[in-house]
């Protein structure tokens, strides 16, 4: 056994020794008590001693368990001021407020064992000043004949007397009543419910039992503070007792409850195992929210890849600082870190139900984790996907250009020279210089031709210089059958337009070669923030989106750009090729 | 005549002063780009501007855009664009506004200097210069049976001359006929096509463009 078990025991037995001399001293000292309202009072002081060792026992770093402990030896202690040994009177009458004190500062202290509030703070230290002062004060001028409130009519020794004074004895105990009861009563009960009103959703569950005991018990003290001024006390004063005595008995059950709920809420994580079993990814954050109670729980998970915590649909989580207002748990999968808790700050307080609900969840995370990736890698590929085509569209155009202003212009200007020099040479001159050069020049003429074609195939030059318009007119002028053009003269971003233009061709590549279409018609417009390219024909139908068709590339191109291709093709009635391509400008 | 050009490739833009200065012309200006090509013509007002539709900085179509604003600028000024690709509807759109003094050639067709000179020319006098792929992709169009079908070979072929913005003299040159001969198909191409005879060669151009369009 620990050296703090052997100190808890000897308080325990030191507490039920002392219970038992405060109701002798009761008993013996006090002619009015009965055996009943002695043992209410010492039962209500070792609810406070029960509900501590508790406390103490099962959450060792808490102050909480010590705190209780205190408040009911002083609880006990307040019973010997009544014994009428001078010396016991005068120091246990010196002490014996002080339980109040004690019983606000576990109160505030309540749940992680210290008063972290600066208002509260503040209270208490007045509450102690008060709880000491005041008996001190009375008992300087307290000559011993005189009756005490809520005592006996008996004289006692008082071996503090300085100066007596009846009448200030009579003033300090009306002053006393006002202030200790009356006001720090109420601003008592007013820092309870502020408290409350303050605490997270979760925190609130675990102060209202707490809440409801403190004020039931500080509203008896305000109400013995208004009957100071009572000149006749009414009867219901003898009643009051048992209100105070019941309101302390069920301070520290009501905190045991609440700290031993803890032990309840596991029982949460067993269905929390249950319920994983059918939970989707998506869900997974509600069931750990719902197990520790906490709705306002975030839930992180770690990608190695990323090197950041992302929620259930992939996006990044900031991760706040483990302060006051969130509390950071951190997870671990085979040494490394799996997922983050971002939590309300009162579960800091419950490390084993935490644990255990990481523990029953972890499958689920890993899991979750794995399609956090998957989706993350989604992400990745349709973006690289998006740029291959934008880089393979960019590399046409750039060949197109080169070709174009490079080689073509170079041949073209070395034939016009050709042709100079032959002019130059002229009817008189060599005829077979003439021919020669004749012939070199048509041969370029022809080159320039044939490089023109190459140019136009790689990339459309139209759709650069003119645009999607005039590149879809000149298809339709290509193609063998009637093909009608309706489409809006606004010019796109080079990658819409290719794409579009390539959708068009494609469609209109496969109406040639597989519809046996008569009519064709081909339709460009934007519809808000799309560009709609239509073709349709009056064919045979029945083509498909899947197989060798190019209508599957067709799909790939469309959807690397964000969009999306749709194929109408009944059997009988034609073709309908309908790409959509956000353009967004 | 005074021309000048716009061309980005020094080679060809060299090329080209000298045939036009071979063939009479007198070169005022050279211009890399559309902003120095604006700049010469307000400075040379030449009779004509030769000007490449792809130029730096973008290489897309700001030949065809300093085109325009030449003409809406000094409409004194013929231009006659070259072009790396043709397409007619690009063409007409470039033309519908007004076809005197504007011309749009394939860039190839510079080296039939003869027929390239011509053009310069005609387009400089106020005249038009279409290409000829521009009227063949008009002409071979897929459309209803018409009164196109009804044209002898022979008319065809004075259409698409006529088209091009040939005058009736170049026209006989080309075809190796007699002016009268011209006149009688052109008489009869435009009462087949039910077209409004027009003295004026000039303005026919746009009539028979606008008909090959519709």
């Amino acid at each position: 056994m620990t050296r703090i078990r052997w100190i808890q025991i000897a308080l325990a037995g030191a507490g039920v020794a002392l219970g038992v001399l405060a109701y002798r001293v009761q008993i013996d000292n006090l002619p009015n008590t009965t055996s009943l309202r002695s043992v209410g009072s010492v039962a209500a002081a070792w609810s406070f001693l029960l509900a501590g060792l508790v406390a103490w026992a099962r959450r060792a770093p808490n102050r909480l368990g010590p705190l209780m402990i205190a408040t009911s030896f002083a609880l006990l202690a307040r019973q010997f001021r009544y014994s009428h040994d001078g010396l016991v009177f005068t120091v246990f009458f010196l002490v014996g407020e002080l339980g109040w004190a004690l019983f606000a500062h576990v109160t505030f202290a309540y749940p992680f064992g210290r008063v972290a509030d600066r208002l509260e703070r503040v209270f208490l230290w007045i509450a102690y000043v008060v709880a000491i002062a005041f008996p001190l004060a009375i008992l300087l001028v307290y000559e011993g004949t005189e009756r005490l409130r809520y005592v006996d009519p008996f004289p006692r020794d008082n071996l503090l007397l300085v100066f007596e004074s009846a009448r200030a004895v009579d003033l300090l105990q009306d002053a006393f009543g006002f202030v200790a009861y009356g006001v720090l009563g109420t601003v008592f009960v007013v820092l309870v419910l502020r408290k409350f009103l303050h605490a997270s959703p979760r925190a609130r569950r675990v102060y209202l039992p707490l809440l409801i005991a403190a004020v039931a018990a500080a509203l008896w003290a305000v109400l013995n503070g208004i009957l100071t001024f009572a000149t006749t006390p009414p009867a219901i004063v003898y009643d009051l007792f048992w209100w105070q005595v019941l309101s302390l008995i069920a301070l520290p059950l009501a905190m045991l409850w609440g700290l031993l709920r803890a032990r309840l809420a596991r029982v949460h994580v067993g269905e929390l195992v249950v319920h994983l079993e059918e939970t989707p990814v998506d869900g997974l954050r509600d069931e750990i929210a719902l197990a520790l109670e906490d709705p306002t729980l975030e839930l992180g998970l770690w990608l190695p890849e990323r090197r950041e915590y992302v929620d259930a649909a992939g996006t990044a989580l900031a991760v706040p600082d483990d302060d006051g207002d969130r509390a950071v748990t951190l997870l671990e999968h085979e040494g490394a870190p799996l997922a983050v808790l971002v939590h309300d700050p009162t579960l800091r307080d419950e490390p084993k139900l935490v644990e255990a609900v990481a523990a029953a969840a972890r499958l689920a995370l890993v899991n979750a984790r794995l399609h956090a990736e998957v989706r993350a890698q989604l992400e990745t590929v349709q973006e690289s996907r998006a740029r291959i085509v934008t880089a393979a569209d960019e590399e046409r155009r750039r060949i197109e250009r080169d070709l174009h202003d490079g080689a073509q212009q170079r041949l073209v200007a070395l034939a016009l020279e050709l042709r100079s020099a032959q002019r130059h040479i002229g009817e008189n001159g060599d005829t077979e210089v003439q021919r020669l050069l004749s012939s070199t020049a048509d041969e370029l003429q022809v080159a320039v031709e044939e490089l023109r074609e190459l140019a136009q195939g790689i990339h459309p030059g139209i759709l650069t210089q003119g645009g999607l318009a005039h590149a879809l007119e000149a298809l339709a002028a290509r193609a063998p059958l009637q093909v009608s053009v309706d489409a809006t003269a606004e010019r796109f971003s080079p990658e819409v337009e290719a794409t579009a233009y390539f959708v068009a061709c494609e469609a209109l590549t496969n109406t040639v070669k597989h519809a046996d279409a008569s009519k064709a018609s081909i339709g460009a417009r934007r519809e808000n923030e799309l560009l709609v390219i239509e073709v349709a024909d009056d064919g045979r139908g029945g083509a498909t989106q899947g197989g060798g068709s190019g209508l599957r590339g067709l799909t790939d191109r469309v959807e690397a750009r964000g969009g999306r291709l749709v194929v109408e093709s009944v059997p009988g009635s034609g073709t309908r090729v309908r790409g959509e391509i956000p353009c967004a400008s | 005549m005074r021309v000048v050009i716009a061309e980005d490739s020094v080679l060809l833009r060299e090329g080209l002063a000298r045939v036009l200065a071979d063939g009479g012309f007198e070169v005022a200006g050279q211009a890399a780009n559309a902003d120095e090509l604006m700049k010469i013509v307000r400075r040379f007002k030449p009779d004509v501007a030769i000007v490449d539709v792809r130029m730096p900085p973008t290489q897309t179509d700001e030949g065809a855009r300093a085109a325009v604003e030449i003409r809406a600028e000094q409409p004194e000024v013929a231009v006659l664009l070259l072009s790396q690709v043709i397409e007619a509807t690009h063409a007409l759109a470039l033309v519908s506004e007004s076809a005197e003094g504007f011309g749009y050639l394939l860039k190839d067709r510079v080296l039939e200097i003869g027929d390239f000179l011509d053009a310069v020319r005609r387009v400089g006098r106020g005249g038009t210069a279409i290409d000829p792929e521009v009227i063949s992709q008009l002409l071979g169009r897929k459309r209803e049976e018409g009164p196109l079908d009804e044209l002898t070979p022979r008319e065809r072929e004075v259409l698409e001359l006529m088209a091009q913005g040939l005058s009736n003299r170049g026209i006989c040159e080309k075809l190796f006929i007699s002016p009268k001969t011209v006149e009688t198909h052109v008489n009869s191409i435009f009462g087949k096509l039910g077209l409004m005879p027009t003295g004026d060669e000039h303005r026919r151009v746009l009539a028979v463009l606008a008909y090959l369009r519709a």
